[in-house]
């Protein structure tokens, strides 16, 4: 192995375990403004750290804060510890395990060698990621039921049958996909969407499987027991479902398990269905081609970007009174030349790409960090339709979520297997 | 010799996972340590490299098939007190031991007779999605689809048992 080898396996590992843990912060803060948005309200605005609240992202310090330094209790009723124990771990590391798989850009040939960036460069892609969403589901069941707990076993009970009846139409919508793609490589998924439809539509999974795509978003907002699926936390039933023992960490592994189940959630919807790392109309090869003209069109783009966001901090975030001194003006001031720092030093690289490194291998790295970022912000977009979603609708009650998923999600996903399969074979 | 050492790991866990099962009380602890050798014998397709059979282990069994027995023990809540006592247990084990006893020195034999050859992986992608696909849907089509009609059968014979027991409740 090569000392390029050694580099990019660390790095696409390193990859697959952070960017998952960054995300949790990313969502909880946008879980929270998000909620304070739809409420009609402030949201986090009073944490900060001399006088830095960085839009509400210290208030998750706050709580990580909150959270460690609480006592950890094991209630002295229970028979089965070890399981208490262990339920929390299944469901995060579960949960952080399934984004390995996820493709975050396009194969990279650097010196005559291919490498797929995965964390785990396998070609069992989709697979891998059902293997162990059917694991998840162990957490919640032993949380239940090693809390001895009528509310914890309730939650657990709902949770597993949930989770079991929502597979199957996942597991058919995701029949269909492959039956379009004809590869269960995601890696593989994601190239075949860089493909045009008539010569100028892209050719995302959302285009050509609008049903598919719709039964597995549903299907995945239920396996990761997301409101308006959430029936096994249920707090106004259940009190908390199947964590009502847990406190500290235990709880902690929990929340941060869930927003990162959300997190692998949105990038396999994306990889499925929004195309995963393309960039609409520009395929990997059209990058790299024209990777210079676009350089310097992002050497221009960063910049007002960087304006346009100052312009909009110093517009909002200032009191609507006049004050002597507003400790936001200093924010805002702080802010900006922060903004403006990172803008530069982005112009910077760009800079020296172009003048020292452009054309050649060097292309290709600038090309895969283009794909990252593209699919690191429809990722985010992904998340944020899972917030807009849990503070839009109402919980489902219990029968109401068993007929969905087994009258109307299971039939028509069978319907969609027909349809798509006679289509396919038609066009071949 | 990784693959050696995983082969090790996998294959204790996967017989002390049996073990566990047979001889845990609570159905709880048995259920778990047999999803222990489920994901263990896993390991030892991926070691083959089987790798559909990998996924399809951990999502049918491991996944779905033992998250039902799991549920099934919750929602039932069986403790230890109300399983049947065993009794005569060690005269039963003895009786079961003196039975299996001639097919263990059969196996002990068939081991020592295996020949000491090397065995390489087969290449070219074999185990992978579509290699394993094509073979089942085109040179094996018809014993694939009798299979799924005998699970068909059994499917709607379990459906009609549980229908009539209904039945006779009310």
């Amino acid at each position: 192995m090569s000392q390029l080898d050694i580099l990019l396996i660390v790095s696409r590992v390193c990859f697959g375990a952070f960017v998952p843990l960054c995300f949790i912060a990313v969502c909880v803060w946008m879980e929270r403004r998000g909620a304070a948005f739809f409420q009609d309200r402030s949201g986090p605005n009073r944490a900060n750290i001399c006088g830095f609240r960085a839009g509400g992202l210290v208030q998750n310090l706050a709580d990580a804060v909150k959270l460690i330094t609480k006592e950890d209790i094991i209630p002295g009723h229970l028979k089965h510890k070890f399981y208490f124990v262990l339920a929390p771990c299944i469901v995060f590391c579960i949960a952080i395990a399934s984004f390995a798989a996820i493709p975050f850009a396009d194969v990279m040939k650097i010196g005559g060698k291919e490498y797929i960036m995965q964390t785990i460069p396998t070609d069992l892609g989709i697979l891998w990621f059902l293997a162990l969403a059917g694991f998840g589901v162990y957490g919640i069941i032993l949380a239940g039921w090693s809390s001895h707990n009528k509310y914890g076993v309730l939650g657990g009970l709902r949770a597993a049958a949930q989770v079991i009846s929502y597979e199957i139409p996942m597991g058919l919508a995701i029949v269909s996909a492959l039956i379009v793609y004809g590869t269960v490589n995601l890696t593989g998924i994601a190239q075949f969407q860089g493909q045009l439809l008539f010569g100028f539509i892209p050719m995302w999974g959302v285009v050509l499987q609008p049903l598919g795509a719709i039964i597995f978003i549903v299907a995945a907002f239920a396996e990761a027991n997301r409101t308006p699926f959430d029936l096994a936390e249920g707090e106004s039933e259940l009190v908390a479902g199947f964590h009502v023992e847990y406190s500290s960490m235990k709880f902690g592994m929990f929340f941060m398990g869930e927003y990162v189940a959300m997190f692998t959630n949105a990038a396999i919807i994306v990889t499925l269905y929004f195309g995963g790392f393309q960039i609409p109309w520009l395929a990997t090869e059209t990058l790299v081609a024209y990777a210079r003209p676009l350089t310097v069109l992002m050497m221009l783009a960063v910049p007002a970007c960087g304006w346009i966001f100052c312009l909009w901090m110093s517009k909002n975030n200032r009191s609507h009174y006049a004050h002597e001194s507003d400790y936001r003006d200093r924010e805002v001031a702080v802010y900006t030349k922060i903004v403006w720092g990172i803008v530069a030093a982005i112009d910077i690289m760009l800079f020296v790409y172009l003048i020292a490194a452009s054309g050649g291998d060097a292309d290709r790295v600038l090309v895969m960090f283009l794909q990252v970022f593209t699919f690191l912000i429809k990722t985010t977009m992904m998340c944020f339709v899972y917030v807009w979603v849990r503070w839009t609708l109402p919980r489902f009650r219990y029968d109401q979520l068993q007929r969905l998923g087994w009258q109307t999600l299971l039939p028509l996903s069978l319907l969609n297997i027909f349809i798509t399969s006679a289509v396919v074979v038609a066009l071949s | 010799m990784f693959a050696d050492g995983l082969f090790m790991l996998f294959a204790v866990l996967a017989v002390l996972g049996a073990a566990g099962l047979v001889l845990f009380r609570h159905p709880m602890n048995g259920a778990m340590s047999f999803v222990i050798t489920l994901i263990s014998l896993a390991g030892l397709y991926a070691l083959l490299s089987a790798k559909l059979i990998f996924a399809l282990q951990l999502i049918v069994y491991a996944g779905a098939i033992m998250s039902l027995i799991v549920f099934i023990i919750m929602f039932l809540n069986i403790q230890p007190e109300d399983l049947p006592k065993e009794e005569g247990k060690l005269l039963n084990i003895l009786g079961a031991l003196i039975i299996v006893a001639p097919i263990g020195y059969f196996l002990v034999k068939i081991v020592n007779r295996l020949p000491n050859a090397t065995t390489e992986l087969l290449g070219n992608n074999f185990g992978g999605v579509k290699p394993v696909g094509l073979l089942l849907f085109k040179d094996w089509l018809v014993p694939f689809e009798i299979v799924s009609i005998l699970l068909l059968v059994s499917l709607m014979g379990a459906l009609l048992l549980a229908g009539k027991k209904k039945e006779v409740s009310k």
